[in-house]
């Protein structure tokens, strides 16, 4: 078959997933690598919407990033430029060394795989229960059920939501939808974890959970986890790096991040698409 | 394994989802698969009966004069060009006349005073004993009649003439009920699928947000397609040879079907007629996976 199929693994190990066939995203504590390089990305909704103008920045493996901003600053956009929800209207955006744009369907499959994203809207099926929400996650990746009941049960302990396992979706209140949505993103152990307004329905306990939950499967996993909130709470003591959006551009941009970006690499590939257009 | 499971298990949330529909395709692609086999399995047992006529369906073409030896060829071939024969016999006057006095035995001596030159001349032509020539043989009777110093053509019986023309029209309504099987298999089994894409809308659209192969999300409809073509042919099938049974048993003995000797498909129609149908079915649930689940 050309899926590659995994085998059978100790229920310990779930959360560190052998790497797949084609796309690999690589998992360095020792020498910091980037994970995603954004290059001067705008993104301009039809007709003439500027969600993002002129974003750089960078984000390494293993990183705890905040990305705020007002309501409207493009903080959603971004998270779907990154998971290929939506294109750039401009600029390079790269995930472990490769142009997202060029990535075909099945490479934005096996990657997306790999990615957690909780959106902001939750997304969950109101018909299916909890647990079939957050199985669908696992079965995509064709996990072994035994698994996939363990991971479950293992995470909904985490976020306080174990009496919920066989409740269905569309009946659970904002709150408790909100953390499925954190459980289904969580499920594979991604490597990267996209929270889009994780804490925005919760009282400060459960977001407690949610952050050390973040926590946990950052030092475990060493996942890359970024977060969009206008919770100043949750960021306010952090000692991670925010990033704050406003109306669409970076404004506070930590030196390094300017600094380091590739913009030979960045030219090349323009080069090379203005070439593709002749 | 893992794979299969899964891809089976969405099958068969597509199938608790929209059973109802899914059953009354089952339902008219099962109908149309009998009708169509009924209508077929009579007109492949009239094609076996016609295979065993006799010399029945021999055409006789009386001549004005002998025709020599070098004309033969000639005629011979043009005969030939308009259609398959089996067999071309000429008979000159005096061999009509031999053949006459031999039938006759005893009494030939009623021939004594004619001269043996009183019989016409004919060629006997015996045309394959394929459906498709007997269903031809006025047209090729009226072909005859246009070659050189004919003076009659004779042709079977007329019961044969009405043979012909029945089995012409149990063509059309093979043809046609093979058209219907086409249209619901195409159609009906397409438009459910297309019911269970629009119903399943949101969950493939969740699927592919997780990153849900192609394969994936494909497959359970294509195996729903398979299994409309598989279960619908083979109850169709299985219902005309419940029929087929009840029918020979029912009128066994000296019937009008010993005529006949009514017997079912073999093994090999019965097969391909069911292949058919599950090619069909894939086919046209193919066609709307391409058109519905954009990707
Ligand atoms: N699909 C879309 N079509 C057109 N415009 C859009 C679309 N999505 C977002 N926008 C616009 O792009 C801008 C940025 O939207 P975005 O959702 O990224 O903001 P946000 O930072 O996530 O805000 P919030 O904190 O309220 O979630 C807004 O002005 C919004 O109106
Ligand atoms: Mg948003």
């Amino acid at each position: 078959m050309l899926y590659y199929l995994k085998s059978d693994i100790h229920p310990e190990s779930i959360t560190i997933r052998p790497p797949g066939k084609g796309f690999h995203m690589p998992r360095d504590t020792n020498t910091v690598k980037p994970l995603i390089e954004m290059m001067n990305v705008t993104k301009i909704y039809p007709p003439d919407v500027t969600a993002l103008e002129g974003v750089s920045l960078r984000i390494d493996i293993g990183e705890i990033i905040f990305l705020t901003g007002m309501s409207g600053a493009g903080k959603t956009t971004l998270i779907k430029l990154i998971c290929c929800l939506e294109a750039p209207t401009n600029g390079l955006i790269e995930m472990a060394g490769r142009d997202l744009s060029r990535l075909s369907s099945s490479g934005i499959q096996r990657m997306r795989q790999k990615i957690g994203v909780a959106y902001q809207d939750f997304k969950l099926l109101d018909k299916q229960t909890v647990f079939q929400n957050i199985a669908m996650a696992m079965e995509v990746t064709y996990a072994n059920p035994r698994i996939i009941r363990a991971r479950i049960e293992e995470l909904l302990a985490l976020l306080n939501l174990s009496d919920k396992l066989h409740k269905l979706a569309g009946e659970l209140s904002r709150g408790e939808q909100q953390r499925v949505a954190l459980a289904r993103a969580a499920a594979n152990g991604p490597s990267l974890l996209l929270a889009d307004e994780p804490t925005g329905n919760l009282d400060q306990e459960t977001t407690e959970l949610v952050l050390n939950l973040f926590q946990h499967l950052n030092q475990k996993n060493n996942s890359t986890i970024v977060i969009a909130t206008h919770d100043a709470s949750i960021y306010a003591k952090t000692e991670h790096r925010i990033l704050t959006l406003c109306n669409g551009r970076l404004a506070s941009q930590p030196e390094q991040t300017t600094q380091q970006i590739n913009f030979s690499k960045y030219n090349k590939s323009l080069i090379s698409r203005a070439k593709k257009q002749k | 394994m893992q794979f299969l499971a899964n891809i089976l298990y969405q099958a068969g949330k597509n199938f608790r989802q929209t059973w109802g529909t899914q059953i009354m395709t089952l339902l008219t692609v099962t109908l149309s698969v009998l009708i169509f086999a009924f209508f077929f399995l009579i007109y492949t047992n009239m094609l076996s009966a016609s295979a065993r006529l006799g010399d029945d369906i021999r055409l006789i073409v009386y001549l004005d004069q002998d025709i020599t030896a070098q004309m033969r060829p000639g005629l011979e071939k043009k005969i030939r060009d308009f259609g398959p024969v089996e067999k071309i016999a000429f008979v000159s006057r005096t061999e009509a006349f031999a053949r006459l006095s031999a039938q006759l035995g005893k009494e030939k001596d009623v021939l004594n005073d004619l001269s043996p030159e009183f019989l016409p001349p004919s060629i006997e032509v015996y045309p394959l004993k394929t459906l498709d020539n007997l269903t031809m043989i006025s047209q090729f009777s009226d072909f005859l009649l246009t070659l050189p110093n004919v003076a009659k053509v004779q042709s079977g019986s007329d019961w044969l003439r009405r043979f012909g023309y029945f089995t012409n029209l149990l063509r059309i309504v093979v043809v046609l009920s093979g058209g219907l099987l086409i249209i619901s298999m195409t159609f009906i089994v397409s438009y459910t699928i297309r019911l269970t894409v629009l119903s399943r809308q949101n969950e493939l659209e969740i699927l592919r947000l997780l990153g849900a192969s192609n394969a994936y999300i494909r497959l359970p409809f294509l195996i729903e397609g398979v299994l409309q073509g598989f279960l619908g042919s083979s109850i169709g099938l299985a219902a005309l040879y419940s029929l087929y049974q009840w029918i020979t048993n029912r009128f066994s003995g000296p019937g009008f079907l010993k005529i006949f000797e009514f017997a079912f498909f073999p093994i090999v129609i019965t097969a391909s007629i069911l292949l058919v149908g599950i090619i069909l079915c894939t086919i046209s649930s193919l066609f709307s996976i391409r058109r519905f689940i954009r990707i």
